[in-house]
């Protein structure tokens, strides 16, 4: 195993959609660099904002890490899904680590929230986009999930920001009574989509797919 | 599908090329039903309807202001925009990500058609939105309890956020080849916004963003918001156009209506941008300080019973529920407060427009109830409580300052008429709680009760309403009195004394210490 690990280490390395990761990650520094940028004394809420936005922007990029135009073809090989999943997750994660350790460090210290909490709300949003990726991947016959992962990444987040009932709140400031429930729900999150998502990197036993109508309606779509 | 068909049959007679608008007009009819049924926008659209009915039958919407439902309206079609925006802009990057850009190049449909065309794929979206919106502000308008009006310009932001932000993709998809622009470019556009314009729209920068809400705890009568809102929509207008425009100018088509609809649009923005830039006055103007200082001036005043009520001319439909209340609380007082004609003014602070949170002060006029601009919900035992204060204490900054055993004969008249006294006293306490001191919210400044004489009340409101109004009103001037203490109106009217300790608190509690 450790021979194919290694075999498939170059391939995958040169496929990953190394443009969306680093534009991703850009847009996680520039959010979160922008407290520093402005004049004035740092404002919390400014620097959780800011945080938050890095947060979304990593997730967008991490969003499009499963995507494989070759998909189709290289699905033959004889390694299975999770160890070629586990391995694209295993070469973004220390980037994707060392992106938001720079985010945080680059929001002003008097201006940050608690990391710790930010961090879990952090893994988990990226945990969700993987994990949605991964479910289209293994219910549809889609090569590059990215695009609607981050479009349903989005408007989940700006659905949550707006709509969620106070009692379901996810996005709450350090001095609302409600951060440490908030912070509950979010590990309750985490734990869903870590859950989900690693069920969706088994390989599927039944051909059950969501996708057969769209990929016609794909078909049919030029004109 | 028969477009799909219909096309290149077309395209084989190359000596009359088609100068026919049919094939983007098909084009677009089903980018648009591509669109519907993307997973984001359909979902959406499901929330977005059900979000209306459920923010609709909220019982604390039964008394809708108009002006400031209109302004409500634009929050959900941001959600709209923004998934009709990374829609569309999928759709136009389609022909690239399925490689079939090359087949596009034997049609007689130039690639700045097809960018029309999916700027048009957009319109049904936003008439959508646009029926929504209205929906919403009839559905709140029909309401019996509904006053103020609403401004169509108002209403319009929310279909405009839509349009905008579809441009935006289409934009974004044609200067950008990668799918992953449109969410990186919105994440910093939304962030950036937040970043810049605080929507308090204080700022003329504020104005720039899509949407301004300006949100107060009372709401103001229309004549008085002063908000650029017509300016506002002109710019939207032309930023949309813009968008597209720059769009089809990027794709190639540089004709002469092109040009001139570029120059067209970007004046529009430019005369909005200016117009609007103005903003809210961020302090007084001579209508605020009129409706603020002098509100009799401006206001209706109309007989009802023994009292008078005056409004401003938006609430005067109110009047109504208002008497309704006063005659409550009447019907249950003695002496010559059952009697008296009271004036019912409607106050409110406009010096400093929506988003000042200012208190008003307490009427000293003799007689002369406050009313706020808000009704429905804790307005009415709020207000229930200011009847009955100044018919106990005669004015309202008299009846603010009680702090004596009067506190229970205000709290009974004010809640002993309702039909569900305990929720009323919950609601119209700051913690919403039955026992225990608390602060009682009233139309102007709040009023404070203690321990016991909360208990006192309570008592009362679980006896039957016929019981204790007699006895009210036979010992009406006694408990009316200042001197009086608390154990011995609990006496008067027949409610259990407390343990000797706490009685002994409350009597030391009774000379308004604080």
């Amino acid at each position: 195993m450790t021979v194919m690990t290694r075999a498939l280490l170059t391939p995958v390395l040169r496929t990953l959609p190394w443009r969306a990761l680093a534009g991703g990650g850009a847009t996680a520094l520039l959010l979160a660099g922008i407290p520093r940028m402005l004049s004035g004394a740092p404002d919390p809420w400014l620097g959780l904002i800011s945080l938050r936005g890095a947060a979304l922007a990593l997730a967008l990029g991490l969003a499009f890490l499963l995507d494989d135009p070759a998909r189709h073809i290289t699905s033959a090989v004889p390694v299975r899904r999770p160890l070629r999943v586990g391995l694209r997750v295993a070469l973004a994660l220390p980037g994707a680590a060392l992106c938001w350790t720079a985010a945080v460090f680059l929001v002003p210290e008097e201006a940050r929230p608690p990391v710790g909490a930010l961090t879990l709300e952090a893994i988990a949003t990226a945990v969700f986009a993987l994990a949605s990726a991964a479910l289209i991947i293994q219910r549809s016959t889609a090569t590059e999930p990215g695009v609607a992962v981050s479009t349903g990444l989005l408007s989940t987040a700006a659905a949550a920001f707006l709509l969620l009932p106070d009692g379901w709140a996810l996005l709450v400031s350090p001095d609302d009574p409600r951060w440490t429930d908030t912070h509950e729900r979010w590990a309750m999150l985490l734990t869903v989509a870590l859950a989900v998502g690693t069920r969706a990197c088994v390989e599927p036993l039944r051909a059950w797919r969501l996708g057969s109508f769209r990929g016609r309606a794909q078909q049919a779509a030029p004109l | 599908m028969s477009t799909v068909l219909e096309t290149p049959a077309r395209a084989v007679e190359p000596a009359h090329p088609s100068r026919s608008w049919a094939p983007v007009f098909a084009l677009a009819r089903f980018e648009a039903r591509e669109l519907r049924m993307t997973i984001p926008l359909f979902g959406l659209s499901i929330l977005y309807v059900a979000w209306i009915v459920w923010d609709t039958t909220q019982r604390q919407g039964d008394y809708p202001i108009l002006q400031d439902v209109d302004r409500a309206t634009p929050g959900m079609p941001l959600l709209i925009g923004l998934a009709v925006m990374l829609g569309v802009n999928r759709a136009v990057l389609r022909s690239r990500r399925c490689d079939t850009d090359r087949h596009f190049d034997v049609l007689v449909v130039e690639p700045w058609r097809r960018t029309v065309a999916h700027a048009l794929s957009i319109v049904p979206a936003v008439l959508f939105t646009a029926v929504c919106v209205l929906v919403q502000f009839i559905w709140a308008a029909l309401k019996p309890g509904a006053a103020g009006h609403g401004s169509p310009a108002e209403l319009a932001v929310g279909p405009l956020t839509v349009l905008l932000f579809g441009m935006l993709g289409v934009l974004l998809a044609r200067l950008f080849r990668s799918v992953f622009a449109a969410p990186v470019i919105l994440v910093l556009l939304l962030f950036g916004m937040l970043f810049v314009a605080p929507s308090s729209g204080s700022n003329w920068t504020s104005w720039l963003g899509p949407v301004v809400t300006e949100s107060g705890s009372n709401p103001l009568p229309s004549d008085l918001l002063e908000r650029p809102a017509a300016w506002h929509a002109l710019y939207l207008v032309g930023l949309g156009l813009t968008l597209a425009v720059l769009a089809v100018l990027v794709s190639g088509g540089r004709t002469t209506v092109v040009k001139a609809a570029i120059a067209g649009s970007v004046a529009l923005t430019v005369v909005g941008v200016v117009g609007q830039s103005a903003g809210t006055p961020a302090g007084s103007t001579p209508a605020r300080d009129r409706a603020t200082n002098a509100p009799e001036k401006v206001q209706t005043c109309l007989k009802r019973g023994g009292s008078t009520y005056c409004a401003f001319p938006e609430w005067t439909g109110r009047t109504a529920d208002w008497a309704e209340v006063v005659d409550r609380v009447q019907n249950l007082a003695g002496g010559s407060a059952g009697g008296e004609r009271l004036t019912v003014r409607q106050r409110i602070d406009a010096t400093y427009g929506l988003t000042s949170d200012t208190l008003i002060s307490p009427s000293t006029t003799p007689g002369q109830v406050t009313v706020g601009t808000s009704w429905g919900g804790n307005r009415v035992p709020e207000f229930a409580a200011a009847v009955a204060s100044v018919l106990v204490a005669g004015n309202e900054k008299a009846g603010s300052s009680v702090c004596d055993a009067r506190m229970v004969t205000i709290m009974w008249l004010a809640l002993g008429g309702e039909s569900d006294p305990m929720t009323a006293l919950r609601n119209v306490r700051l913690d919403d709680s039955v026992s225990g001191s608390a602060i009682v919210l009233s139309p102007t400044e709040s009023m404070s009760m203690s321990a016991e004489q909360t208990r006192i009340v309570v008592e009362l409101l679980k006896k039957p309403r016929y019981s204790v109004a007699g006895k009210v009103k036979a010992k009406w001037t006694e408990l009316t009195s200042p001197r009086t203490t608390t154990a011995r109106v609990a006496e008067l009217l027949g409610v259990p004394a407390a343990d000797k300790s706490a009685a002994k608190a409350e009597a030391d509690g009774d000379s308004c210490a604080e």
